[in-house]
C-alpha cells in the first residue's frame, strides 16, 4: 500500500511540478502583483492595495476595451450558436455531396487565425471584396474600408469570428443531433407532429446540454478576444477589447505589470461570473426554452 | 621515471607557460535590428574589421526584429542581464536611462559633441546615455507626372500649406483611381510621426518650456490638426504606411510623407515612377519633420564597459557609416563629416534628408513618452475617422498626457 502510494507520487510529480511552476505559481504571483505597481523596468515595487482596481474603473481604455468584449460576447455567441445549430440541421440531412459541405464549414476552424484575419483584412479594405458586394448589394461601404471606421470595425471583426468559429460548433451540435433516437421522432410522427413541432418538442431539448456546452466554452473564448484584434486594427478604430488591453499594459510600452495584473483579475471575475450562471442553467432539470 | 626527470619536465612547463603571450581575450554582445540581406554582410565586415583593429576583443552580434526586438530588450535589462551594447530607437533610451539600465557616458563622448547630431535624443536628465548611430527622419515625397497632369510646371515644389493642398487637390480630381495626399490610417507609432511635422511647423509646442504641462490643444495645435484632417478628408488615399507607399510607387498618388526606406525600395524593385524629393511643406514656408533614428548603448550591467565603448565609436565613426548608409541607401548619417561625403551630396534626394535632419524636431526625451504618444494617436485617430472635431480630441489628450505625467 505504502509502495503504491509512493509510486503514484513519483509518477505525478511531473506534471504537480510543471503545474505548479508554470501554472500556480504565475497565476498567484500575478494576483498578488495586481496589488502592487511593478513595472518590469522598474526596480522593486510598492504595496498599492485597491489603487489598481480603483485606477482600472477610472480608466477610459479599460472601460471602453470592457464595452467592445461586451458587445463581441453579446454579439457573437447568439449568432455563432443559431448558424451552427442550422447549419448542423442542414448538412444533417441525406444530400449528394453533404459531406463537402460539411468539410467546407469546418475548415475554417481549423485555419490558423492570423491567416484568416489576414485574409479578412484584405477582404475588408477599401475597394475590396466585400466593399463590392455591400455595393453591389445597395449599401454604401465605410469610405476607408470596413476596419478603418469606428462604426464598422468591430462589427467586422465579429462577423469573421461567426464565419470562423460556426464550423466547429455545427460538427458539436451534429454530434448531439446524431445521439438523439430516431424512436422519439417516429413516435412524434404516428402521434401526428409535425416537422416544426418535431424540432421544438423533441430536437431543442436533446440538444440543451450540448447547446449549453457550447455557449460555455463559447462565452470564455469570446471573452478573451485577441488574436484578431491584434493582427487586424490593433485595437485602433474603437476595437481594443479587455485581452487586448491586458497585452498592450503589460507587454507593451511601459510593461506595468502590476495594473495589467489586476485588470486580468477583472476579467477572471467576469468570466467566472458568466460561467457559474451557465453552469446554473445547465444543471436546471427543466428546459430553459 | 626518476625525481630528477620529474623536476626537468615540470621546470620547462613552467618556463613555457611564463613565456607564452598573455592573450586574455573580452567577448562583448552587440544585439542590433539589421538582419536585411542587403546590410547585414556590412554589419559583419565592420565588426570583423573592429575584431582585427582590437585583436583583444571579440563581438557576438545577436539580431532582433523590430516585431519583438523591444520586449527581449525589456525582458533581458529587467532581469539585469542582457547584452554589452544595444542597438535602441530614440525613444527608448529615456525609458531605459530612467530604470537606471543604461551607462552614463557622457564623459566619453564629450569630444563628440559638435561631430554628430543626434545627442538631444540621448540626453536624459542632462546625461548621455547613447551615441547617435544613424538618424531618421520623413520628407515629402511626391510624383511629378501625376503633377504634369495636373497642369503645374516641372520645377513646381510644393513649400507651403496651401501649395500642398492646391496641388493634391487637383490630383485628386485627375480620375477615380489618383489621389492627392496619402493619409496613414490609425497605425500605432506612425500616425503621430505624420501629424506632429505639421504640428511643429506651425510654431505649436507639446509641453510647456519647464515640460511640467501638456500644451497640445493651443490654438496653433489646434490649426495645424484642423490642417491635416483638411488634406485627409479633400484627397486622402487612407491605409497604412506600406499600403500608401504601395500606391505611391503604382502611380496613384500625388504625395506621401515618408522615410530613406522607401528610396531603398524604388532602387532595388527597380522601380519607374517618376517622382521628387522635397522638404515639409509649413504653413507659408518649409516647415519641419520628426527626427529619430538608431542610437548605441551601453548597459550599465555590463562588465566590459571599455570594450563596448570602443566598439561603439568604431561602429559610428565616419567611414563605417558612410559604408554602412552605402550598403543600406541610408541617408541619415549621425556623422556631420560623413554627411560631407560624394556619396550623399551627389544624390538630389539623399541631399534632402540631410537638409531635413537640420530642421527635423525629435519628440520630448521622457520615459513615458509611449503615454504622450499614444494620446495624440488617439486624439488624431479621433478627429480623421471619429467624431471630426478638432479641439475636443486634443484637449482630452492634452488632459490624459497631464494626468499620466503626474501620476
Amino acid at each position: 500500500m505504502k509502495s503504491s502510494k509512493a509510486t503514484a507520487l513519483v509518477l505525478s510529480l511531473p506534471w504537480v511540478l510543471t503545474f505548479g511552476v508554470f501554472w500556480l505559481f504565475p497565476i498567484l504571483y500575478s494576483l498578488v502583483i495586481g496589488f502592487t505597481d511593478y513595472t518590469l523596468l522598474g526596480r522593486g515595487f510598492n504595496w498599492t492595495g485597491l489603487e489598481n482596481f480603483r485606477l482600472l474603473f477610472a480608466d477610459p481604455a479599460f472601460i471602453s476595451a470592457l464595452k467592445n468584449t461586451f458587445i463581441f460576447v453579446g454579439g457573437t455567441i447568439p449568432i455563432t450558436t443559431t448558424v451552427a445549430l442550422l447549419l448542423a440541421l442542414l448538412v444533417n440531412r441525406q444530400f449528394k455531396g453533404r459531406g463537402l459541405f460539411r468539410a467546407g464549414y469546418f475548415v475554417p476552424s481549423i485555419t490558423s487565425m492570423v491567416v484568416v484575419a489576414l485574409i479578412f483584412t484584405n477582404l475588408y479594405q477599401r475597394g475590396g471584396y466585400i466593399a463590392m458586394l455591400a455595393s453591389m448589394a445597395g449599401f454604401t461601404p465605410p469610405q476607408h474600408g470596413f476596419l478603418f471606421d469606428s462604426g464598422s470595425a468591430l462589427y467586422s471583426i465579429m462577423a469573421m469570428d461567426v464565419w470562423m468559429a460556426v464550423g466547429y460548433y455545427m460538427l458539436i451540435f451534429l454530434a448531439g443531433l446524431k445521439a438523439i433516437p430516431d424512436e422519439l421522432y417516429e413516435a412524434a410522427e404516428i402521434a401526428g407532429a409535425g416537422k416544426i413541432r418535431q424540432f421544438f418538442s423533441i430536437t431543442l431539448p436533446m440538444l440543451r446540454p450540448v447547446a449549453l456546452f457550447i455557449v460555455v466554452i463559447n462565452t470564455i473564448k469570446s471573452f478573451q478576444v485577441m488574436v484578431e484584434i491584434f493582427v487586424m486594427t490593433k485595437g485602433k478604430f474603437d476595437t481594443s477589447t479587455s485581452v487586448y488591453f491586458i497585452y498592450e499594459t503589460g507587454l507593451t510600452t511601459q510593461f506595468q505589470f502590476g495594473y495589467a495584473s489586476a485588470a486580468a483579475y477583472v476579467l477572471f471575475v467576469i468570466i467566472a461570473l458568466f460561467s457559474i450562471v451557465q453552469f446554473v442553467l445547465l444543471r436546471r432539470r427543466q428546459p430553459i426554452w | 621515471m626518476n625525481r630528477s626527470t620529474l623536476s626537468k619536465i615540470i621546470l620547462i612547463v613552467v618556463i613555457i607557460a611564463l613565456a607564452a603571450p598573455v592573450t586574455a581575450e573580452t567577448t562583448i554582445e552587440w544585439w542590433q535590428f539589421w538582419t536585411d540581406p542587403s546590410i547585414k554582410p556590412t554589419v559583419n565586415k565592420i565588426v570583423a574589421e573592429f575584431e582585427k583593429a582590437n585583436p583583444d576583443i571579440k563581438v557576438k552580434v545577436s539580431d532582433l526584429t523590430w516585431a519583438n526586438g523591444h520586449e527581449k530588450i525589456v525582458m533581458a535589462l529587467a532581469s539585469d542581464r542582457g547584452p554589452d551594447i544595444l542597438e535602441l530607437g530614440s525613444d527608448w533610451i529615456a525609458q531605459f536611462a530612467d530604470a537606471g539600465h543604461l551607462a552614463d557616458i557622457t564623459e566619453q563622448t564629450a569630444t563628440d559633441q559638435e561631430k554628430y547630431q543626434g545627442w538631444g535624443m540621448t540626453t536624459y536628465r542632462e546625461r548621455i546615455y547613447a551615441r547617435p548611430w544613424i538618424l531618421g527622419t520623413r520628407v515629402l515625397f511626391f510624383n511629378r507626372a501625376l503633377l504634369r497632369q495636373a497642369e503645374y510646371a516641372d520645377n513646381f515644389i510644393p513649400i507651403s500649406w496651401s501649395n500642398l493642398l492646391e496641388a493634391a487637390t487637383k490630383i485628386d480630381h485627375l480620375g477615380k483611381n489618383t489621389h492627392g495626399w496619402g493619409s496613414n490610417t490609425a497605425e500605432k507609432h506612425r500616425l503621430y510621426k505624420k501629424f506632429l511635422p505639421f504640428f511643429w511647423s506651425n510654431g505649436a509646442h507639446l509641453y510647456t518650456p519647464d515640460g511640467q504641462y501638456c500644451i497640445l490643444s493651443s490654438q496653433k495645435g489646434i490649426e495645424a490638426l484642423k490642417f491635416y484632417k483638411l488634406l485627409h478628408d479633400s484627397c486622402g488615399y487612407v491605409a497604412n504606411q506600406r499600403g500608401i507607399e504601395d500606391a505611391f510607387l503604382e502611380g496613384k498618388i500625388g504625395f506621401i510623407i515618408s522615410g530613406d526606406w522607401l528610396l531603398k525600395r524604388i532602387e532595388l524593385e527597380k522601380r519607374t515612377i517618376d517622382f521628387g524629393t522635397t522638404l515639409i511643406p509649413g504653413p507659408k514656408f518649409t516647415g519641419r519633420s520628426f527626427l529619430g533614428g538608431e542610437f548605441l548603448a551601453v548597459n550599465a550591467a555590463s562588465d566590459h564597459k571599455q570594450a563596448a565603448m570602443r566598439f561603439i565609436q568604431f561602429v559610428t565613426s565616419p567611414e563605417n557609416q558612410v559604408s554602412f548608409c552605402k550598403a543600406n541607401r541610408s541617408a541619415n548619417p549621425s556623422s556631420i563629416m560623413a554627411q560631407d561625403d560624394p556619396y550623399f551630396k551627389s544624390n538630389i534626394h539623399l541631399q534632402t534628408f540631410i537638409k531635413q535632419i537640420y530642421s527635423g524636431v525629435h519628440p520630448p526625451v521622457d520615459p513615458y513618452w509611449v503615454n504622450a504618444e499614444a494620446a495624440i494617436e488617439d486624439a488624431v485617430e479621433d478627429a480623421l475617422f471619429g467624431s471630426g472635431m478638432i479641439a475636443e480630441p486634443l484637449h482630452k489628450a492634452r488632459k490624459k498626457i497631464d494626468r499620466s505625467k503626474r501620476k
